[in-house]
């Protein structure tokens, strides 16, 4: 053979090889979480470890998650514990999702910690994918918590499985100088009596219709009701069926008078018009999750005081993450530390002054409530306003189907509203998307 | 009669990269699909085999149908305009006597460079009937009383969607169609000239006929493309009761927002089969006026 063949494969061995590699580059940046030095040195029993000093922690650990925030948390760890190394990695958008289930259903690269949003946790927690927090004793950790909170990172059996470290309570926002010229007062207490149920939300809602010839309104969307009553409701499936709560019958009813009595703006969640109307204060209540404050326009702290909070007339709460711990981790023990950290008064009270996400803590709730402000509302002591409903809020366990079948239902009565439909229609046509993409469900 | 051609075995080995990149990239992944459309799995627990059961489900299911009427909908919305905007501005840029013809080719092949998202969202923006330029400007110039909820509107949704693809592609197709043009001999419209025939007796008698295989080509990719709307579409959002949801964006509902990745794999091969049998239909009728 001459040189020139020789050259030629050479050459060609060399290009596929080059473009095997690149195919297997993926899953050659293996398993950081597998390292050997990955194993903290305090791994004895979870009390043992909870008392563990500060220098008795040691190892390396993987977090995966959607939220850029969770890297002051990681930081504010591992300045307690040195001998830890934690590596988060943010992957925003939705793909988080798809790129986790991916990663936990072929078990490669798959981290210690895993971020879940309230939104798509119900199938994780049916999963075989996550530790048993119960187990390693976090029951303790959640004994002071709110009950929703705890209740929402539970698996069908009842055990924890996931912890957060906040409670996305919700509320009417409002720019105080609005409420004061259109309801005559900027009181949050005085407007929260004012809108207590959603029959004085009507009625109030048409006097500024009225007064402001139609150019202010009160509420943002009708639609805004679905997100307040969906925690306020029965769950979407029972015994494999779809069940629907009498309540949404009122509810839809409900809003199909606040959108005859031109109470609502129209603005869908988060548009731009929406946007707008909440700085501006054209609308004057939005119902809005606590962590919703980048929708505010704040530069140069021109929103400071601007705002204030009153309570819906029932309590909700609006997305919210969760950290759990992958079950074939070989850090559970220095990944469980982590989450006794996250669940701490201490954690929450400074994520609380540090970033403004409401704590899921109880206790949190309790000791601050009396002093805790916030740039946005000025002198109003938001956490009291929060507390009382957020105690109260029914302690609903997630699932499998109910955020998805939520926002079918929400698509279908958002659309049976713009056509001013009956309540038997949209559920008419609810069932049949329901029946579309779950087809395992018995719909009657 | 033996080739003189040296066909050497180790040709074989040089173009070996591309198929290998192929199988592994391409057809893998074509082939997995077709399993996991016999499956039933939720991204979770292991594939479960169902056979034909997915594809049975699909034959059924008065969605996916909606959504294949959906998508010959915006794409007929269009491509008609698209071609025919494409191809008077494609004779315009042609004449001789235009000046900066460059720069105007250039202009009207800027949207093909912007990403489909991207428009989708710009279109949502102008389009938003309450905070948007269009009603904002009808308005002001007094030709609408009341706003329009353009996107929650059956046909406004679907023709936005539609102006979203012209509007990207047109720019495309005239390049296409100047190159057919500047392909045509120069001797045939001197004759033509010659002989007396008017500017319009030469674009209808000369240029449109020896245009047709352009047509044809870009016809077919049309074909393909329209039929696999997506991006664009997906930032306008459903549309009242799905009216302007798209096959493909009826696939990524099922197997990224629901996770039913195995009936999502059997829509996928449904929407195959039929942008396969459009793409014949086309193919077809090309050939039949040969």
């Amino acid at each position: 053979m001459n040189a020139k063949k020789w050259l030629s494969i050479v050459l060609t061995a060399s290009m596929i090889m080059i473009l095997l590699a690149a195919c297997g580059k993926g899953n050659s940046n293996n398993d950081s979480s597998a390292s050997p030095a990955a194993s903290p040195s305090g791994s004895a029993s979870p009390s043992a470890s909870a008392s563990a000093a500060p220098a008795d922690l040691k190892g390396h650990l993987v977090i995966w998650t959607y939220f850029d925030q969770v890297k002051q948390m990681a930081d504010k760890f591992t300045e307690a514990h040195p001998g830890v190394k934690i590596d988060v990695q943010i992957f925003p958008g939705d793909q988080y999702e798809t790129k986790l289930m991916t990663a936990l259903q072929s078990g490669r690269n798959v981290p210690d910690i895993i971020d879940l949003d309230r939104g798509y946790i119900g199938k994780f927690l049916e999963s075989k994918f996550l530790a048993d927090l119960s187990a390693m004793g976090g029951e303790d950790l959640v004994k002071s918590y709110l009950p929703y909170v705890q209740a929402y990172g539970r698996s069908p059996d009842g055990k924890l499985k996931a912890i957060s470290d906040n409670s996305s309570p919700g509320g009417f926002w409002y720019v105080r100088e609005s409420a004061k010229k259109w309801l005559g007062t900027d009181d949050p207490d005085k407007i929260s009596s004012m809108v207590d149920s959603w029959d004085k939300v009507i009625e109030l809602g048409k006097k500024v219709a009225k007064d402001s010839g139609g150019k202010v309104h009160l509420i943002q969307s009708a639609s805004a009701l679905n997100d307040i009553m969906s925690y306020n409701t029965a769950s979407w499936v029972k015994d494999g069926k779809l069940n629907i709560d009498p309540k949404w019958k009122d509810t839809y009813e409900t809003e199909l008078k606040i959108r005859a009595n031109n109470v609502d703006a129209k603005l869908p969640f988060m548009s731009a018009g929406w946007g707008s109307a909440l700085n501006d204060g054209s609308v004057i209540l939005t119902s809005m999750p606590s962590w919703a404050v980048f929708m505010v326009d704040n530069k140069d702290g021109k929103a400071k005081g601007k705002f204030g909070v009153a309570k819906t007339p029932q309590g909700f709460f609006l997305g919210g993450r969760y950290e759990g711990i992958y079950e074939k981790s070989p850090n559970k023990e220095l990944a469980y530390e982590v989450m006794k950290f996250i669940a701490s008064p201490e954690w929450q009270k400074y994520n609380l002054e540090k970033t403004g996400n409401m704590p899921g803590n109880a206790t949190v709730f309790d000791q601050n409530q009396d002093t805790f402000k916030s740039d946005l509302f000025g002198d109003q002591l938001i956490l009291k306003t929060y507390a009382d409903q957020m105690k109260a809020m029914p302690a609903l366990q997630a699932n499998k189907y109910d955020e998805g079948i939520l926002s079918k239902w929400g698509k279908v009565a958002g659309d049976g509203l713009e056509k001013g439909a009956s309540y038997d229609q949209v559920v008419a046509a609810f069932k049949k998307e329901v029946k579309n993409t779950y087809p395992e469900l018995q719909v009657e | 009669m033996k080739s003189k051609v040296n066909k050497s075995a180790y040709g074989y080995l040089f173009i070996s990269p591309f198929f290998i990149g192929y199988a592994v990239i391409g057809l893998v992944p074509i082939l997995y699909t077709f399993y996991l459309s016999l499956t039933k799995w939720d991204g979770f627990t292991d594939p479960v085999y169902v056979g034909l059961s997915n594809y049975q489900r699909l034959l059924h299911d008065s969605f996916f149908f909606q959504t294949i009427g959906n998508t010959l909908i915006i794409w007929i919305f269009s491509i008609v305009p698209q071609l025919i905007l494409a191809l008077l501005l494609a004779l315009i840029l042609n004449e001789k006597f235009i000046r900066g013809k460059h720069f105007f080719r250039a202009v009207f092949y800027f949207p093909n460079l912007i990403s489909a998202v991207t428009l989708g969202v710009l279109f949502s923006l102008i389009f938003d009937w309450q905070t948007g330029a269009v009603n904002k400007m009808l308005m002001n110039i007094g030709l609408l009383h009341d706003p329009i909820n353009w996107l929650k509107d059956p046909w406004w949704s679907r023709a936005i969607a539609a102006a979203v693809t012209c509007w990207q592609y047109f720019g495309f197709n005239l390049i296409v169609f100047i190159a057919g043009m500047q392909s045509i001999p120069a001797e045939v419209f001197e004759a033509a000239e010659v002989d007396g025939a008017t500017k319009r007796q030469m674009v209808f008698k000369i240029t449109l006929p020896l245009l047709r295989q352009v047509f044809m080509f870009t016809f077919i990719t049309s074909v393909i493309g329209g039929l696999q709307l997506f991006d664009g579409p997906l930032m306008l959002g459903d549309g009242p009761g799905n009216t302007a949801r798209t096959m493909i964006m009826y696939l990524y509902e099922t197997a990224f927002k629901a996770f039913d990745y195995s009936y999502g794999a059997a829509t996928a091969y449904g929407i195959f089969i039929i942008i396969m049998v459009f793409t014949a239909i086309t193919a077809r009728a090309s050939r039949l006026k040969e």
